[in-house]
């Protein structure tokens, strides 16, 4: 069966993130979404692995289901158009920092677990080494090396994903706490991974400029910290709905054809698409950071080197280049920051979310709207405005004024000329 | 590679040496040459003994050893209390010893005498069984014992059990009644080495005084300006005594630090010089690198504590996301140190609550440490579990004792404040001269950026205080503090503002 995944978010044992992500939430929210396989993120926590082992039980081999008493306390707030049997998989983020080859490196690595058992084993050792009850994503001065050593110590069907490889701060890859190559990063290890996470900054035409990333199948996820943002990324899976048939998919995606491919954010949209001092509000294109020598116009220090330029730096293929092992992804924008974007008010505004829900109610959920369901029904349950800045995003006929430094990018879909023209033959329509 | 002062002492040709070697001279490297030097050539029946401080150490002293081919029979490596207890098993029944007698830890003895003593609350317990421990260090020797030792002998024997005095004073004791055991180890032991020789004590003084002959010699290292164990015992005196002890000994300086940056090379010899009573010529900055001296107090220890985890934050250049997007780091602040670069030091175990619980909110890992044993005494109880040593990077959390021997590139020193350093606390008796080499021991660990961070207002053992800065602080030059960044944001605010993103 098709499924969408979205296993790297946390839980609100992890510093800054929202109150309510909850397992009752999540399973609302993946509804919502039309995310089925939903990580519960932060496992080593001991205090939310305890509500894990109370809250869950166990579905398909691997998976788990939110309990009935649970799901019952949000069901008042989902509309039957998107009711969806939602499952949890067992999964937490490490952020690795520690020294290698003479540099501090920040690795943050995603971690899964087929079971409760194997996810204790995981939770003990790391806890007989570091901190891992302050934060729901624990902080360990430990080698990514050597995490993924106890993680496939832990189950044969325990695995490592690195995380977000691209981000500047905290990945394999990073500018600035990264590595050059994978191998740096995972030593003789390193043929245990097969999958790498894009991330919100970058998409797979990008990833796919590197030889070196060729041995890896690509992945998405969106790495919330709040229930709302849950799919922002995730990936597309064609397979048997159970733990052991979608690490078949990441293992042997070569042969395995379960892994179809990713919805993605626009890498433009992401926080470090383009370089720069978000404390300067120096947003810098790579060719212009080039012309800079490196450094800031506004403070004269280098910039925070985005994932554009990095990639550019790594990278051994022109743009265009397709990877050996690619899969389709499609490019979306969220759907509550589109209705923001029709309604001119922000995506938080109560106005937006009334419009979302009751897209929901009559449509379904966010991924079929964004990505399959007609354009005349969208218009129907929507309007005319809204209709039209699906069929731009899915054409990918947008502007994006890029993110850089921590700062997300900022979309436009519309000229206010364009918006009053739409609206004007709407409503020739209606009269 | 030696430098000439290192060269010089590795190749003394006289029987006795004493080499004065302050923090980061290359202590070891020139000890482990000088070793390695005596020790090739020996015959079988001959070998070095090398007594550490640590056992890690001697670990360490005989891997670098075996990599100069310098092999185990020619060499016996450990601390006092391994090398007596291995004396010990050798020759139990001359020693008057069972076949199995057992060494115990302190753990093991102290529930045992609190039976003895019921009458004893815990502190006074504790009081006492220092009180012997030393004596059965300082005074056991040429004195009659009174009531309290002889009572806390019986336990022991009691028990069958020694403990880690009694495993030196016990070899004395056979060395003095057979002197034909004595002699077969001074026949074996053609070189004597001994390292932190500021750090012996009166037994263990004597202890190498029968071993040292006519026919073999010694060399010591250490620096009387780090001797921080009187208070076990350990006199800095026999510095003094060395060329009495050993007539016609050498001496030699090692002063060329290639530990700490000039700056804070400066700052510790401005402290130390009122105190260098052995005239130990000054240190020579061998490293060429910025280094930073941060002198900063705070309202409260738990500010002190907020304080040092927020620097160790930005240090680290952020540890998390929110860190980075919150702006709560400079993004583009260079960055290149981890946990395991970082070391916060303090004069009394108690101060690590605050830092701990400081350290804790922020998800940093850090690993406390024992109060400083100078000994990995465990060992020599087979009942004390064995340490896994995690491979992970950590932040240490050290009592400046603790701290001795190591390096970190960034130290944090918390408590500068009269009353901790120099402690004075009823009860607590300390040596004012001896609280001066603690602090630079403290000082002396950083090799690029050390904080002496104090608090105006703090509670030790439950009393709560107004405090001074410490008095050290005013040894050092202005021109080489630099007071304070701007201070850290509320982190309260911050967060919140985040939240609103989320």
């Amino acid at each position: 069966m098709k499924f969408y995944a979205d296993v790297h978010l946390h839980s609100y044992y992890s510093r800054a993130t929202s109150k309510n992500l909850n397992l009752e939430y999540l399973n609302l929210w993946g509804q919502f979404k039309g995310i089925q396989v939903i990580g519960t993120g932060d496992f080593t926590h001991p205090a939310w692995f305890t509500e894990l082992e109370t809250k869950l039980e166990p579905a398909e081999p691997g998976l788990f289901r939110l309990k009935k008493e649970f799901r019952d306390a949000t069901c008042d707030e989902l509309p039957p158009a998107c009711a969806m049997d939602i499952r949890f998989m067992l999964t937490v983020e490490i952020s690795n920092i520690y020294k290698r080859l003479d540099k501090v490196r920040k690795v943050h690595n995603c971690v899964f677990a087929p079971s409760f058992e194997a996810a204790a084993r995981i939770r003990d050792r790391l806890g007989a080494i570091g901190n891992i009850r302050s934060d729901g994503r624990p902080i360990l001065g430990l080698d990514s090396r050597d995490l993924l050593e106890i993680v496939l110590e832990s189950d044969p069907l325990s695995y490592l994903i690195p995380a977000h490889i691209w981000t500047p701060w905290f990945s394999a890859l990073g500018s600035k706490g990264g590595f050059d190559r994978m191998e740096d990063c995972f030593g003789d290890l390193t043929p245990h991974v097969f999958a790498c996470e894009t991330g919100l900054s970058s998409d797979p035409p990008m990833n796919w400029r590197l030889s070196q990333l060729d041995p890896y199948v690509l992945v998405s996820n969106g790495d919330a910290h709040s229930p709302s943002k849950l799919g922002r990324e995730a990936t597309v899976y064609d397979t048997e709905l159970s733990y052991p048939a979608i690490y078949r998919a990441l293992k042997d995606h070569t042969t395995d054809p379960g892994l179809k491919g990713t919805v993605e954010f626009f890498p433009d949209e992401g926080k470090y698409h383009y370089d720069g001092h978000r404390n300067c509000r120096t947003r810098l294109h790579p060719r212009e950071t080039t012309a800079h020598n490196g450094l800031c116009p506004v403070c004269g220090k280098p910039v925070t080197v985005g994932v554009l330029a990095r990639v550019e730096e790594l990278a051994d293929h022109p743009e265009g280049r397709k990877s050996p092992n690619w899969r389709p992804y499609h490019s979306l924008v969220p759907l509550a920051e589109i209705i923001a974007e029709t309604q001119g008010v922000g995506p938080n505004s109560k106005r937006v979310q009334n419009i979302y829900r009751k897209l929901l109610a009559e449509v379904g959920n966010e991924l079929f709207i964004l990505l399959d369901c007609p354009l005349e029904r969208v218009q129907k349950a929507g309007g005319a405005l809204l209709a039209e800045a699906i069929r731009r995003m899915r054409a990918g006929d947008i502007h994006i004024a890029s993110g850089y430094d921590g700062e997300f990018g900022t979309i436009k879909i519309f000229s206010p000329e364009e918006k009053q023209s739409i609206l004007a033959a709407e409503q020739l329509t209606l009269f | 590679m030696l430098n000439p002062s290192q060269q010089q002492a590795v190749d003394f040709d006289g029987r006795h040496l004493l080499i004065i070697a302050g923090p980061g001279t290359g202590k070891t490297h020139t000890l482990t040459h000088r070793i390695a030097r005596l020790a090739s050539g020996l015959s079988g029946d001959k070998a070095v003994l090398a007594i550490t401080f640590t056992n890690k150490a001697a670990g360490e002293l005989q891997e670098r050893l075996a990599s100069l081919n310098v092999s185990g029979e020619n060499l016996t490596a450990g601390t006092f209390h391994r090398f007596c207890l291995q004396v010990l098993r050798d020759h139990c029944a001359r020693a008057g010893l069972s076949k199995d007698f057992r060494v115990a830890a302190p753990e093991e003895i102290r529930p045992l005498l609190a039976a003895r003593w019921p009458e004893l609350t815990q502190s006074k317990l504790n009081a006492r069984l220092s009180e012997i421990s030393r004596w059965k260090a300082c005074e056991a020797i040429g004195e009659e014992p009174g009531t309290d030792v002889r009572e806390y002998d019986a336990v022991l024997s009691g028990a069958g059990l020694l403990d880690y005095d009694d495993l030196l004073w016990r070899v004395w004791r056979l060395w003095q009644e057979q002197p034909e055991v004595l002699a077969g180890y001074q026949r074996r032991y053609a070189h004597i080495f001994v390292d932190e020789y500021q750090d012996i004590n009166p037994l263990q003084h004597a202890l190498l005084v029968a071993l040292v002959t006519d026919a073999n010699g010694i060399t010591a290292i250490g620096d009387p300006n780090q001797g921080i164990y009187s208070f076990r015992g350990a006199d800095v005196a026999y510095f003094e005594r060395f060329a009495e002890d050993f007539p016609g000994a050498g001496c030699l300086n090692l002063a060329e630090n290639y530990r700490s940056s000039a700056e804070l090379l400066s700052a510790s010899t401005q402290v130390i010089e009122k105190f260098n009573r052995f005239g130990v010529p000054p240190l020579t900055a061998r490293i060429y690198q910025e280094g930073r001296l941060l002198i900063h107090t705070l309202p409260t220890a738990a500010a002190e504590a907020e304080y040092v985890a927020h620097q160790i934050e930005k240090l680290i250049g952020g540890a998390s996301m929110f860190s980075q997007d919150s702006g709560r780091v400079a993004s583009h602040e260079d960055q290149q140190v981890s946990f395991g670069d970082i070391a916060v030091l303090f004069r009394l175990n108690s101060q690590q609550h605050a830092l701990r619980k400081a350290l804790d909110r922020m998800g940093f890992p850090c690993h406390a440490a024992q109060p400083a044993t100078g000994d990995e005494e465990d060992e020599l109880c087979p009942a004390a579990p064995a340490n896994i040593a995690p491979a992970a990077e950590k932040i240490s959390l050290l009592t400046l004792h603790a701290s001795k021997g190591l390096e970190f590139p960034v130290v944090f020193m918390v408590g500068c404040e009269e009353r901790l350093l120099p402690l004075r606390l009823e009860g607590l008796p300390a040596d004012p001269q001896e609280e001066r080499r603690l602090f630079y021991v403290g000082m002396t660990r950083a090799k690029r950026q050390l904080y002496l961070l104090g608090a105006r207002k703090r509670s030790i053992f439950g009393q709560s205080y107004r405090c001074e800065p410490s008095r050290y602080l005013n040894d050092i030059a202005d021109h080489l503090k630099s007071l304070e960044d701007p201070p850290p944001p509320k982190r309260r605010k911050a967060e919140q503002q985040i939240n609103l993103f989320g």
